[in-house]
């Protein structure tokens, strides 16, 4: 499919009606405050949040009242009980992953009930984990590598449900364009396809400029930190664009428009492309580890159970 | 390569085709169909005697003259056409085919349909008509929103079960349909051999609007083909008795709009209250200098009954313009003031809705970013839609699962792209709408793209498409994609120009309507950001609470 640059989008614009109080200010309307619309996007279902958090408590409760009465380590009875709540919990949390494998089975439910039971069942799955262990180092080298890596796997998980709050809400208020992340490469190139049209026959001045400034930008997509804290403009482009433009002549200002146009959609696209592989990328922290998680607590299962 | 499992049904089905001209159904009885027509040809019939030279030689790209043998099925009942048909010698039969008691097929068989359930393979007739189905339909919109009503739209004939009609030289069928987007409500089949000009719909609108005289004909034939069921069946007049409805039937006035056009203006003195017959019309408002939209109307809405009714409105109250080609019935004041005195049924229906759009309006001065929303809704035909895919961009991991478990449900081929215009933090996905007035499914040649039923989802049976991309190019909103399916069409096909090419078909959303877990999308997003919205309030209530409780 040949690439099209994306589209803008549409801003609800502040209407003149709106500004003299014919309508009511949108600061009244019964859109989303800044704090409402933080709270939701990080508490999705407050069901699950307090819920899990009462959860927490108990397993808290009961482990203090367990600890008053003995000692808790893996071998006791208690210890091997919340080893074995532990495993059914982390059994529960990798379903997730299969339910995205599966996809095709439609009478598996929604999926978003089951990442949330990965969200929450994971953080679970490390206090029952603790709670094992009597919340002390573990003794042997399997178990220790047990305990290091499922606070490996917990906390890159935390890693990615921070980055996955965060960075749609940099994406979506930030940038007007909306992009698929595998097309970046054939969108970067027909903008540099275009941009080189455009400037083929343009002023000196405005080649020299594409040339020397803007056409090592447009060879590909770029990674720019500085798009984690909402810039928009990383390259400071406008004061160029703005110094060049006062020194042409009005044809080839808008000749030079269009080229700032196209520069501003590369730099959104840079945006995505930045903080869409971190949204990709952070899951190399948390799946290959939890493979080895699964691989390591099958043997520490078995070993337990054989000896 | 060879056809996959459904060449059978594929070749049966493309056997029917025959191009442009026959758009729907059996044209193994078309026994001639001409080039393009001169000015001449198109002078030598009644019907075009009044133009001149150089408005035939524009309409006669959209005309052709065909001869058809007897018996042969011109359309089928619940069909999509963008042709009306003119007959110039001959006769042609009109009956409801959906139905036990309608006269036997003797050449041709009936459209079947796959039941869902069905296995797959099982195969049933309809056992409605168009018109039963609709009568359904609207009583299930109304139990969902008492304060909406539905206007029938597909009576270009009330006949009753049983009931056939025969029409003769001179007389015009198909234009209501095709003019409004509406389909078929009844089977055409050739009683005699025939000779009809067949007229498409650029060429229809262009008479229409050209005409006085050809647009009093086809309003004349609306009135008695069509209206008086029509307005029977509307909600507003329901409780009206038939002599009244009768004399009413003749006396309204018939409006064609084109896009842009005002119905009414703010301040101009109000004289009639108009009832949509099919479009879209925007209601707008003069506010510090701006015109600021309060809301639409679609089709079988009202409006004037508030002017019409309250003491001392004399004025419109709002601007009223035509969003696209819109179609209105105009009831004169007068006629307005014996309607509410003689039935007050009917004026307690337009105190409901004079009342529901007084709250609107009030509403949307109340929350600005409405009239936005309206403005946007109107401009990319979001208010057509029963169906739109909405995804808050706020929440949106770019994951891509509801990608993949439409196309996981779908034999691997997904059925919309994650991409589409942006209102806000929403992105509008580029997928089928599932339009109230489905203009995809005019002209389909073959009937692969369809209603699974009257008023539902708009579908595409594989087996039946032929590829020819009708469908892809008549959808607004690039909801519709051509697929390559590595088959080669046979050296059997017909049409020959199908032949060795490689096999296509259209793909689209078809809603997972088959499944009882909803739509794929909705349910695969593991993050709850995928909404499928019907309505403007159910999009305002997502900005609302978009993040909040799923």
């Amino acid at each position: 499919m040949k690439p099209t640059v994306p589209k803008k989008a549409y801003r609800p614009r502040a209407s003149r009606a709106a500004a003299s109080g014919v309508l009511k200010t949108a600061g009244q309307t019964t859109k989303r405050s800044g704090a409402t619309r933080w709270a939701n996007t990080w508490v999705q279902s407050p069901n699950w949040f307090f819920g899990f958090w009462i959860v927490v408590a108990l397993c808290l409760v009961i482990y203090t009242l367990n600890a008053l009465f003995g000692q808790v380590h893996p071998g006791s009875a208690w210890g091997l009980s919340y080893g074995i709540a532990a495993t059914i919990l982390f059994v529960a949390v990798f379903l997730y992953a299969l339910r995205r494998r599966l996809m095709k089975v439609r009478a598996l439910g929604r999926s978003w009930v089951y990442l949330q039971v990965h969200v929450y069942g994971g953080a679970l799955f490390l206090l029952l984990v603790f709670m094992h262990t009597g919340f002390q180092w573990p003794q042997g080298v399997l178990t220790w590598w047990l305990w290091a890596l499922s606070i490996w796997v917990v906390g890159s998980g935390l890693l990615g449900i921070v980055l996955q709050k965060w960075l749609p809400t940099l994406l979506s208020s930030g940038l007007t364009t909306e992009v698929h992340y595998d097309r970046i490469p054939d969108l970067v190139s027909e903008i540099r396809r275009r941009a080189e049209a455009l400037v083929e026959d343009a002023d000196y001045a405005i080649r020299t400029f594409y040339r020397d400034d803007l056409a090592p930008s447009l060879t590909g997509p770029e990674t720019h930190l500085a798009y984690y804290l909402g810039a928009s403009d990383v390259n400071g482009r406008s004061r160029q664009f703005d110094a060049l433009g006062a020194m042409l002549p009005a044809e080839e200002r808008a000749k030079l428009s269009e080229l700032r146009e196209m520069v501003q959609t590369k730099q959104e696209i840079d945006a995505h492309y930045t903080l869409q592989k971190a949204l990709r990328g952070w899951l190399l922290l948390h799946v290959p580890v939890s493979v080895v998680l699964i691989v390591l607590l099958g043997f520490h299962i078995f070993s337990v159970w054989y000896w | 390569m060879s056809m996959g499992p459904h060449s059978g049904t594929a070749e049966q089905r493309v056997q029917l085709y025959e191009d442009r001209w026959s758009s729907y159904g059996d044209s193994t009885g078309l026994a001639d169909l001409s080039e393009r027509p001169t000015a001449k040809t198109l002078k030598a019939f009644d019907l075009f005697k009044e133009f001149d030279d150089e408005v035939l030689e524009t309409l006669s790209q959209d005309i052709s003259v065909a001869k058809w043998e007897a018996g042969a099925i011109l359309f089928e009942e619940g069909s999509y056409l963008d042709l009306a048909f003119y007959i110039v010698e001959g006769s042609v039969s009109l009956f409801l085919q959906k139905h036990a008691d309608a006269p036997p097929q003797p050449i041709y068989t009936t459209r079947m349909v796959t039941t869902p359930e069905g296995g797959g393979g099982a195969t049933k007739m309809y056992d409605k008509t168009v018109f039963e189905e609709q009568i359904e339909a609207q009583k299930e919109h109304q139990a969902k929103d008492a304060t909406k009503m539905t206007m029938l739209a597909s009576m270009d004939f009330d006949l009753s079960k049983g009931e056939e009609r025969t029409l003769g030289s001179g007389e015009i069928f198909g234009e209501i349909g095709a003019l409004n987007g509406w389909p078929q409500s009844v089977t055409a089949r050739t009683a005699s051999d025939c000779t009809l000009v067949q007229i498409r719909l650029p060429a229809l609108q262009q008479l229409k609007r050209k005409s006085k005289d050809f647009k009093a004909w086809t309003d004349r034939l609306y009135r008695e083909r069509s209206l008086w069921q029509q307005l029977k069946t509307t909600p507003l007049f329901a409780g009206a008795d038939d002599a009244f409805l009768s004399d009413l039937t003749q006396k309204v006035e018939l409006v064609s709009c084109s896009p842009g056009e005002v119905v009414a203006q703010e301040g101009e003195a109000t004289d009639a209250l108009y009832l949509v017959r099919s479009g879209f019309l925007k209601v707008s408002q003069r506010l510090a200098d701006e015109d600021v939209a309060m809301t639409y109307l679609s089709k079988g809405m009202t409006f004037g009954e508030a002017e019409l009714l309250m003491d001392g409105l004399d004025a419109w109250q709002f601007t009223l313009t035509s969003v696209g080609y819109t179609e209105l019935v105009r009831v004169e004041r007068s006629d307005f003031a014996r309607l509410v005195q003689r039935h007050p049924a009917v004026e307690r229906h337009l105190w409901e809705a004079a009342v529901a759009r007084i709250k609107e309006t009030g509403a949307t001065r109340q929350r600005p970013e409405k009239t936005d929303l309206i403005e946007f809704s109107l401009e990319k035909g979001l208010v057509q839609g029963n169906s739109i895919l909405v995804m808050d961009l706020d929440v949106c991991t770019r994951c891509d699962d509801c990608v993949r478990g439409c196309a996981s449900t779908h034999g691997g081929r997904p059925r919309f792209v994650r991409e589409g215009d942006r209102y806000d933090n929403f992105l509008i996905a580029r997928s089928c709408y599932h339009c109230e007035d489905p203009v995809c499914l005019i002209g389909c040649p073959t009937g692969a793209i369809r209603r699974a039923n009257v008023g539902e989802v708009v579908e595409v049976d594989d087996s039946l498409c032929i590829g020819c991309s009708n469908c892809a190019n008549k959808c607004p909103y690039d909801a519709i994609v051509m697929h390559e399916t590595g088959e080669t069409w046979p050296d059997t096909a017909l049409p020959e120009w199908l032949r060795g090419k490689d096999r296509k078909v259209a793909s689209k959303c078809d809603l997972c309507h088959t499944s009882d877990e909803g739509p794929a999308c909705v349910t695969s997003c593991p993050h709850s950001c995928a909404f499928r919205i019907s309505t403007l309030d159910e999009f305002q209530q997502l900005q609302a609470i978009s993040g909040a409780q799923r």
